[in-house]
């Protein structure tokens, strides 16, 4: 097997893209590695389990909203429900396992600090658990969902689509659950098979009356989370699983807001958009300059961010120059 | 920890059942000691010397003798009930003892919606309304339960639930509303008749997925539970609806983190042309709330004071303990499933004349009203006349009220309107405006 020379390919790949210094720690026939796991201490062709093939790019650090401190993207989710359930009083959070910690370790401490009746456990029953939801939302408590992985929110399709996203709609606004936000694990993580990596966003996509946001990064996550749960609309909220702990990045303490709704444009480029979201995001921006170095190709990488409603404006707008060039 | 300190004295710092035994006391320290209910023994003490079982999962003895359980369905769970069929109190004791005026309110209440929905089931047929569903024979589950309730109780409903509205005064007016679908719906003429919301009265708005409101319910409760409220949470659903696994969350949810909720199910017989028998073969309904540790009752639905005496008991328990309750009231659908069923399809004429003739929630209490000298021939003449003209003014003008603003097709989607959706509302003004005459927009508010 042509390993090295492959290695070697990919490394110079890598180096052309800018990729970060700790790569060229990487020698001789060393497969590329995912940020999860550390480079190799022996350089020969050991088979390694390669978990996935991106690079992380975590973004410069935020300035404009006070002292930050570094977290991974399960800490910044821990740290949005903080702030949460310390501002707002009505604030639970609850679903599988959640009283210990999650087993993504997304709601560690929170039971301790804020009370087992905050922060509990539910039986194991995902239409349950997001009827619940509903329920406490529509007494204008905030209600903080959490499904363990995405792939099992489909018993509770009904209770979104048919109960939440309809709620405001239906009944005149005389009743609504926008205080609901349902979080999930989302995405592959390399050993998740079809049970444990799913990206169900698109059978929400078109489902008026809940929002859906994706974020990729600890820093967008935290701020997207705090959003979502202040949106006066149901919000699921996806968390690509295979960034908890993957994605390291410096994220202010104290709460903040990112926009839903709002795509953002990650890199400028003149000839064509690339559009993703969540850890797609990181092989876009690899692709976009392999793009460059290796076609001549200046692209557009823009994160979604919202997947509904999306923002048709930032995306779109930028097609007008291209129409005219080339 | 002094029993997990005695059971270490006892088999040593060895690895075996000591360390087995610390594990399950942590277990306990974790949860079962800080558990808000003493009346839940989540676990007996770890025993060494006895032979006795140490599972987690239940709180049992062992027994040599293989046995089943036999579900009891012949002699099943039984009916409490106050009147017989003819009205009289059968044991004094359990008489509410209600002022005349409070059980006259009920009797009226019962019979407007009764007059309601035979001239709602009637215009329909004559296509003034798409479509409507009537309530007949279950009035006395909704009044009684009503009016055990305090007016500030967060009330769920499935669809067939129209008196509890009608005991909290709801207007005929606002009924006809919703039917009709007109300017005065409060909820903006966007549901099919009969899905009624009232957020003054505390009625949470209907949906026509079944069951789904039970898990809500629960979540209400809950937050209820919170906020220290002292709100029951109510919950009607029939004994088809139970069947889906809304329910079956919706019970496990309430027993385990310990709602104020009264789960009421209305045993009518039928969901649509489906017989008990082809829904469920165990004890009904109440037979499943013990399974999930929720205390239970089965009532007679037609009478209209057990189901005042029990759901007034289960409201106190319920928020006083933060525990739910779960009453099945037996009753019987007199009327088709609504305006789309015609349920001679499916069950004998001589069945129906039986239930409307021999027990009827309505007449019973009639027979009581009279036995107690509360009313007559006389009055009974009047108020169906008067009723009637009530419903039928309210009627008329419902009829002549325009429909409301076709821009209330895009708002209340979201909170705020997302420019999609604006984009989709100046369209359809532009169209209107190019090509109105091909709609009946006089009919519609501008």
């Amino acid at each position: 097997m042509a390993a090295v020379p492959v290695a070697a390919c990919r490394l110079l790949r890598l180096r052309a893209a800018g990729a970060e210094g700790h790569w060229r720690r990487l020698r001789g026939a060393g497969l590329p590695r995912a940020f999860l796991q550390p480079p190799s201490a022996d350089a020969d062709a050991t088979q390694r389990r390669e978990v996935a093939h991106f690079t992380f790019q975590p973004d410069p650090e935020p300035l404009e909203y006070g002292q930050t401190q570094k977290m991974n993207l399960f800490q910044a989710v821990t740290s949005a429900l903080d702030n949460s359930l310390a501002k707002d009083p009505t604030a639970v959070i609850f679903g599988e396992d959640v009283a210990f910690g999650g087993v993504f370790r997304c709601t560690v401490g929170l039971r301790d600090k804020y009370g087992k009746d905050r922060v509990f456990n539910t039986p194991l029953c995902e239409q349950g658990i997001v009827g619940f939801g509903i329920g406490i939302a529509v007494t204008g408590a905030t209600a903080i969902a959490e499904i363990q992985f995405a792939d099992y929110i489909f018993p509770a399709f009904d209770q979104i689509v048919n109960e939440a996203a309809k709620y405001r709609y239906r009944s005149g606004d005389l009743f609504n659950c926008g205080s609901l936000t349902i979080r999930s694990p989302w995405g592959c993580v390399g050993h998740g098979a079809l049970y444990h990596s799913q990206s169900p966003e698109a059978f929400f996509a078109h489902c008026p009356g809940i929002k859906v946001v994706v974020p990729r990064s600890p820093f967008q996550a935290k701020g997207l989370l705090l959003s979502c749960i202040e949106d006066k609309n149901p919000c699921i909220f996806f968390e690509p699983k295979i960034l908890y702990r993957a994605a390291v990045e410096q994220v202010p303490i104290e709460p903040y807001n990112i926009p839903l709704s709002q795509a953002e444009v990650i890199q400028e480029g003149s000839d064509v958009t690339l559009v993703a979201w969540g850890t797609q995001v990181h092989v876009i921006r690899e692709v976009a300059s392999m793009a460059q170095e290796k076609l001549g190709v200046s692209c557009e990488v823009i994160d979604l961010r919202t997947i509904l409603p999306w923002d048709v404006d930032t995306v779109c707008k930028y097609h007008q120059p291209r129409m005219g060039s080339r | 920890m002094a029993l997990a300190a005695a059971a270490a004295r006892v088999w040593g710092p060895s690895r075996g059942l000591g360390q087995v035994g610390l594990l399950v006391l942590r277990r306990l320290g974790a949860r079962g000691l800080a558990r808000s209910h003493p009346r839940r023994q989540q676990q007996q003490h770890f025993s060494s010397l006895d032979d006795k079982p140490q599972f987690p999962g239940a709180s049992a003895e062992f027994i040599d003798k293989l046995e089943f359980i036999q579900p009891n369905v012949i002699s099943g769970i039984p009916i409490y009930r106050v009147m017989d069929r003819q009205g009289q109190i059968v044991n004094p004791s359990e008489d509410p003892h209600l002022p005349q005026e409070k059980v006259l309110k009920f009797y009226k209440s019962m019979t407007l919606l009764n007059t309601m929905d035979r001239i709602l089931y009637e215009s329909q047929r004559q296509g003034r309304i798409s479509f409507y569903m009537t309530n007949y024979g279950e009035e006395g589950t909704h009044v009684g339960s009503a009016a055990a309730l305090d007016n500030t109780d967060l009330v769920f409903g499935q669809y067939r639930e129209a008196g509890v509205l009608m005991y909290r005064d709801y207007p005929l007016e606002l009924f006809m509303a919703q039917c009709y679908g007109n300017v005065s719906d409060l909820g903006k003429g966007r549901q099919m008749p009969v899905h009624y919301g009232c957020q003054e009265r505390h009625f949470v708005t209907i949906s026509s997925p079944l069951a789904t409101q039970i898990p809500q319910a629960v979540g209400a409760a809950y937050a209820a539970k919170r906020a220290n409220a002292n709100r029951v949470v109510i919950c009607y659903f029939g004994e088809g609806a139970a069947s889906e696994g809304d329910a079956h969350a919706g019970f496990n949810f309430a027993a385990t983190l310990e709602c104020p909720i009264i789960f009421f199910c209305r045993n009518n017989g039928y969901a649509i042309s489906t017989p008990t028998y082809e829904q469920y073969r165990g004890d009904g309904i109440a037979a499943r709330g013990p399974g999930y540790g929720i205390l239970s009752i089965r009532v007679d639905g037609n009478d209209v004071f057990a189901v005042y005496n029990a759901t007034k008991e289960a409201r106190r328990r319920a928020v006083a303990e933060n525990q739910p309750f779960l009453i099945e009231a037996m009753t019987y659908r007199i009327g088709h499933h609504s305006t789309s069923d015609d349920s001679s399809a499916y069950r004998s004429v001589d069945e129906v004349n039986y239930w409307d003739k021999q027990d009827h929630p309505i007449s019973r209490l009639r027979h009581y009203l009279q036995g107690r000298g509360w009313w007559d021939d006389e009055q009974e003449k009047a108020w169906r006349k008067q009723s009637r003209r009530k419903v039928m003014e309210a009627f008329e003008q419902a009829e002549r009220k325009l429909k409301p603003n076709p821009n209330l097709l895009f708002s209340d989607v979201y909170q705020e309107m997302p420019p999609q959706l604006r984009k989709q509302q100046e369209s359809l003004a532009r169209h209107l405006q190019t090509y109105g005459e091909h709609y009946p927009l006089d009919h519609f508010e501008k």
